[in-house]
């Protein structure tokens, strides 16, 4: 038995445009997505996400490089494994003219799932009732609950959502995290692609960033933000002008925000309190500010050459 | 694959488009029926009056001058330029009869072969959409990229894709020949002539029948293949439409000689268990002429059979090749 549920090595993929030039989406990718729990797989916009999902899912050719699901090197094994893996990628598309429950009837029929699985799964994602409507008279948010309802035909160990919040309002955002988190507290593994960064640290337990179709982090969602081993405070004092020399002069970034000081760069507040008290300097409040994936992010990205929500970057070298 | 081919036949069945299409089908062939009704009808009493009136002026004439046309036209026989036909064949003045007047009655072995062809293009064309329309729309839709998600087994995708549209023609085509051969059968009994309609003469209809919905599967088929080739249903009609204008109408009208290597004639032998064309042979006489006539050729069964058949075979090919290494996205 295996305990990863993805992994790839040397991923690989390029495309060649209209025009005949090649354009490398994913760049020696090595992915491992631990079974259980939700892991996170973030990147900007065109950074490979969703190219390396598709060729984890057999819809592309990946150029070099291995890949294996439960152990299980795909695509030669995929028909294998896919049974255990349920996917959206994009945005859901199903036949426009049928109804909801129709477009699952036949998946199921596909998989031959028992069609009872088609009423539990449609119960389980609140779309019971509009089941009986057209695919293409759906909101988007029902839309994407029907392609998660679709995934759950197979009872699936592994679940890919690429992108499953793009144009959903907040209330339909709430609902898809509360979704994936509840799937992977039932013990399924739950692979959700973003770059939204707030939608992934608050789902997610393990996370893999990436930036030009390679890997630029990956672990723990606590220690992936805790690995920059720097800290960033808030702090209230009354000489502010003396605390920032103070500060400056040791090295660390300052600067004002409303009544407080905002301190970066410190390996911890102790320090700060510490440099501020030998110069008779004493600290009102002081808050410390969780270091988030966002910052994380935008410094890993930052130290690649990469602009975090630039659609135009990846694979563009 | 069964099971794949028994769901890609509940969706065909499900599509709105193929229910219309079935509807036009069954529709256009109330209308060939209608219209075999219409020219089975004998004349109006009135009409009847005035074909006989004709006939009893001809053959008054006949009577009376037939003797003096027969000897000027050998007279003159001589003197009329090469070629030309015997002179037994050019100057026959043979004694006229009324059923030379008037309107022929419809015989059903004449008229059936000809509808069964025409409903043959038209259900050919029909499955043709169908097929087009049913692969198509997955690739426009994108839903073949959720399908491969549940079934990433390709060729196993494509067989049953292309086996739905050719399975579900077979009762379409059934239904229509069936109303089209009883229908016509009992018009044509009531108002012309169903002398002569034999136990081989029924055999050959069904064999033509037969081979009909043989070409209606394959039709369908390749519908479906140019529209996973070109990932759109407007697009295989188009290609279907430019082909049929230009290699078939245009480019088969200005080289006659190339007709035995267009699929509308391949098409016709194979239906008709072999069938006739035309070319032109033209060349210059010793007495300085340049004169044309029309040849009548042959195309066997076998050449439509093996033409279409090695047609088909290819396009299939060429369908799962590009299917099997395309990227969906």
């Amino acid at each position: 038995m295996t305990d990863l549920a993805i992994s790839t090595r040397g991923l690989r993929k390029t495309y060649r445009t209209r025009r005949g030039k090649r354009v490398v989406a994913v760049q020696g990718l090595d992915l491992d997505v631990p079974v259980g729990g939700v892991h996170g797989f973030l990147g900007p916009n065109g950074s490979g996400k969703t190219t390396s999902i598709r060729m984890l899912l057999g819809l592309i050719r990946a150029d070099a490089g291995a890949m294996a699901l439960f152990g299980r090197p795909v695509p030669e094994h995929l028909p294998e494994v896919v049974s255990r893996v349920g996917a959206i990628v994009e945005s859901p598309k199903f036949f426009p003219a049928f109804t909801g429950r129709k477009n699952l009837e036949l998946l199921a029929d596909a998989i031959g799932a028992p069609r009872r699985r088609v009423g539990e799964v449609l119960e389980e994602t609140s779309l019971g009732e509009r089941g009986k409507d057209r695919f293409k008279t759906y909101s988007l948010g029902m839309k994407q609950r029907l392609a998660i309802a679709a995934t759950l035909l197979k009872e699936p160990d592994l679940l890919i959502f690429d992108e499953p919040t793009n144009g959903l309002d907040p209330a339909g955002i709430r609902e898809i995290r509360e979704t994936m988190r509840s799937l992977g507290e039932q013990g399924r593994t739950v692979l959700v692609s973003s770059h939204i960064l707030a939608e992934v640290e608050q789902v997610a337990d393990t996370v893999s960033i990436i930036g030009h179709g390679r890997l630029l982090a990956s672990g723990p969602v606590s220690e992936v933000i805790g690995g920059t081993g720097k800290t960033t405070v808030k702090l209230v004092i009354d000489d502010r002008e003396a605390a920032t020399s103070v500060l400056t002069a040791a090295g660390l970034t300052v600067r004002a925000e409303g009544n407080y000081l905002v301190v970066d760069g410190a390996p911890d507040p102790a320090d700060i309190t510490r440099r501020l008290a030998q110069r008779e300097l004493y600290v009102a409040e002081l808050v410390p500010v969780r270091a988030d994936l966002e910052s994380v992010f935008l410094e890993l990205t930052a130290d690649e050459g990469l602009a975090a929500g630039d659609g135009t970057i990846g694979g563009q070298r | 694959m069964i099971r794949l081919t028994g769901v890609e036949l509940r969706r065909l069945v499900a599509r709105r488009l193929v229910m219309l299409g079935v509807a036009a089908v069954l529709g256009v062939t109330v209308l060939m029926l209608a219209a075999a009704w219409w020219n089975s009808r004998p004349l109006s009493a009135e009409d009847q009056q005035q074909a006989k009136a004709q006939f009893e002026t001809a053959h008054a004439d006949w009577v009376k001058n037939h003797e003096k046309y027969d000897k000027e036209c050998r007279d003159s026989y001589a003197s009329q330029p090469d070629p030309k036909p015997p002179v037994e064949e050019m100057c026959n003045y043979t004694e006229p009869t009324l059923d030379q007047w008037g309107k022929p009655q419809t015989v059903f072995t004449e008229v059936m072969p000809e509808l069964l062809q025409g409903s043959s293009y038209l259900l050919a064309f029909a499955a043709f959409l169908i097929g087009a329309s049913f692969v198509g729309a997955e690739f426009s839709s994108g839903s073949i990229g959720n399908w491969l998600t549940f079934e990433p087994r390709r060729m196993r995708v494509y067989a049953s894709k292309l086996a739905a549209v050719a399975i579900g023609m077979v009762p379409v085509v059934v239904v229509t020949l069936a109303i089209l051969l009883a229908g016509t059968y009992l018009i044509v009994a009531e108002l012309g002539v169903t002398a002569g309609t034999t136990g081989k003469v029924w055999g050959n209809l069904l064999e033509t029948s037969g081979r009909a919905m043989v070409v209606v599967a394959v039709a369908g088929a390749v519908g479906g293949v140019l529209a996973l080739l070109l990932r759109h249903t407007a697009a295989a009609i188009g290609v279907i439409m430019g082909y049929v204008v230009l290699v078939e109408a245009v480019f088969g009208s200005i080289l006659a000689q190339v007709q035995p290597w267009l699929v509308r004639l391949n098409f016709d032998a194979w239906l008709k268990h072999g069938t006739t064309y035309y070319v032109q042979n033209c060349k210059s006489t010793p007495e300085g002429y340049y004169n044309c006539e029309s040849i009548e050729k042959s195309l066997s069964f076998e050449h439509g059979a093996w033409y279409l058949g090695i047609g088909t075979v290819l396009l299939l090919a060429l369908g799962a090749f590009v299917f099997q290494r395309r990227d969906v996205t």
